[in-house]
């Protein structure tokens, strides 16, 4: 078992269910999102209805989050992109919470599923989509089009972007689903040597999974933060369209 | 890869979608209102502290520069004032030692007078006595037959008496 450092990525349906010929099963990685679901809920609730001016440690905690999510919003959509705060911030607290919930041992990492994070992907790009086409019509099509770009460079110019337009969703899920999976595949990989390495030889790539797990609590939080950043700044392109307002970027 | 077994694609969309929509809704109306008010309104108690003692640090300079000026006054005032009392000290003195001068002088010339009134009644009054006192000596004599060298005689004391007292 230890041998293949994949493992920890297989789903097993714990309970079978079908709703309309749709397959909605129970198994380890919607067990998962629960947890993460009544993790963050708890945490902002009870720490937002405490509402001290003096905050206590969980109140500062999650004033941080919050905080930091708000900068970020503020920073790449300036202060009209606070509409789209609360979506952000879910969006930012589920995924680091899944990132970091993952690295219990024993746990699922959620955000270790190319489906899950194409989900999330997709449905901020088709959203920017919507914003863009919704607030500025037709005109949303000059997104395809550089600002200051000559006449001649455009049949050069929109396939590039066109191609960049939809890069954006496809690396956004595969960004976060590639780190996630290889952080675990290094720590199974590392932890098998150290089974299989025995005493003698076994601590040295023990030791490697202590250092990997530190940098691994790095890179959730990073990930986290790249993914909304991203989702920031294209819900802000769709926003804005080419910065019109000097808030943009 | 165990990711891309795709019979588990429908169950995982199905519930992400479902949890994620749980959770927005429960921190879109629970958790973000309540957090960010309090973050703004800390920024706001902040701003307005920072303020407020911007405010203060305004008026304890005004404050201040009121009683330099108003202590500036009054040092300027009580100067005014010292001068003019030494002023007016000094024209007391003098008008005294003037006025004293003046009463010395008086009182010099007063007594003065007085001491040539009594010398002249003094002379007056010896004058007087003398005579009387001739008088009386001739009478005298004329009561007495005299020889002429009574007379003689009586002459010369009454010319050394009187000789002697207007000397006197």
């Amino acid at each position: 078992m230890e041998e293949n450092p994949l493992h920890p990525f297989e789903l097993h349906n714990f309970i079978p269910i079908n709703i309309g010929g749709l397959d909605v099963s129970i198994n380890k990685a919607v067990l998962t999102m629960w947890v993460v679901v009544a993790l963050v809920a708890a945490l902002m609730v009870v720490a937002g209805s405490a509402r001290r001016l003096v905050p206590g440690k969980l109140q500062s905690l999650a004033e941080m989050l919050v905080d930091f999510i708000r900068g970020i919003v503020l920073d790449t959509m300036g202060e009209g992109g606070m509409r789209f705060f609360p979506l952000v911030a879910t969006l930012f607290l589920f995924i680091l919470f899944c990132n970091l919930v993952g690295l219990i041992p024993g746990s699922y990492t959620v955000t270790s599923q190319i489906i899950v994070t194409a989900v999330f992907a997709f449905s901020v790009y088709g959203l920017s989509l919507m914003i863009g086409f919704a607030l500025h019509g037709a005109k949303f099509l000059g997104i395809l089009v550089p600002p200051g770009t000559p006449a001649w460079l455009l049949p050069l110019m929109i396939p590039i972007e066109l191609i960049s337009q939809l890069a954006r969703p496809i690396s956004l899920a595969v960004r976060l689903f590639a780190n996630m999976t290889a952080g675990h595949v290094i720590l199974g990989v590392l932890f098998g040597l150290t089974v299989s390495g025995g005493l003698l030889i076994g601590w040295l790539p023990f030791v490697f999974t202590i250092a990997m797990n530190g940098l691994e609590l790095g890179i959730a939080f990073i990930q986290a933060y790249i993914f909304t950043v991203l989702t920031c700044v294209y819900l802000g392109d769709a926003f804005h369209l080419h910065g019109h307002d000097e808030h943009a970027h | 890869m165990p990711q891309f077994e795709s019979h588990f694609f429908s169950s995982l969309i199905f519930w992400e979608i479902v949890s994620f929509a749980i959770l927005f809704v429960i921190l879109y109306k629970y958790a973000f209102p309540a957090v960010l008010g309090i973050l703004e309104e800390r920024e706001r108690k902040i701003k307005d502290s920072l303020d407020q003692a911007e405010r203060h640090r305004l008026e304890a300079e005004r404050t201040l520069r009121e009683y330099e000026a108003k202590l500036a006054a009054a040092s300027k005032e009580a100067e005014t004032m010292e001068a003019a009392a030494r002023e007016r000290a000094q024209r007391l003195m003098e008008e005294n030692e003037q006025r004293m001068t003046a009463e010395a002088e008086r009182i010099k010339g007063d007594a003065m007078r007085e001491i040539d009134q009594e010398r002249r009644r003094a002379v007056q009054e010896i004058r007087a006595q003398t005579t009387e006192l001739a008088l009386l000596v001739a009478e005298q004599v004329l009561q007495r037959s005299m020889t002429d060298a009574d007379h003689q005689r009586l002459a010369d004391e009454a010319l050394a008496a009187l000789s002697k007292s207007s000397h006197r």
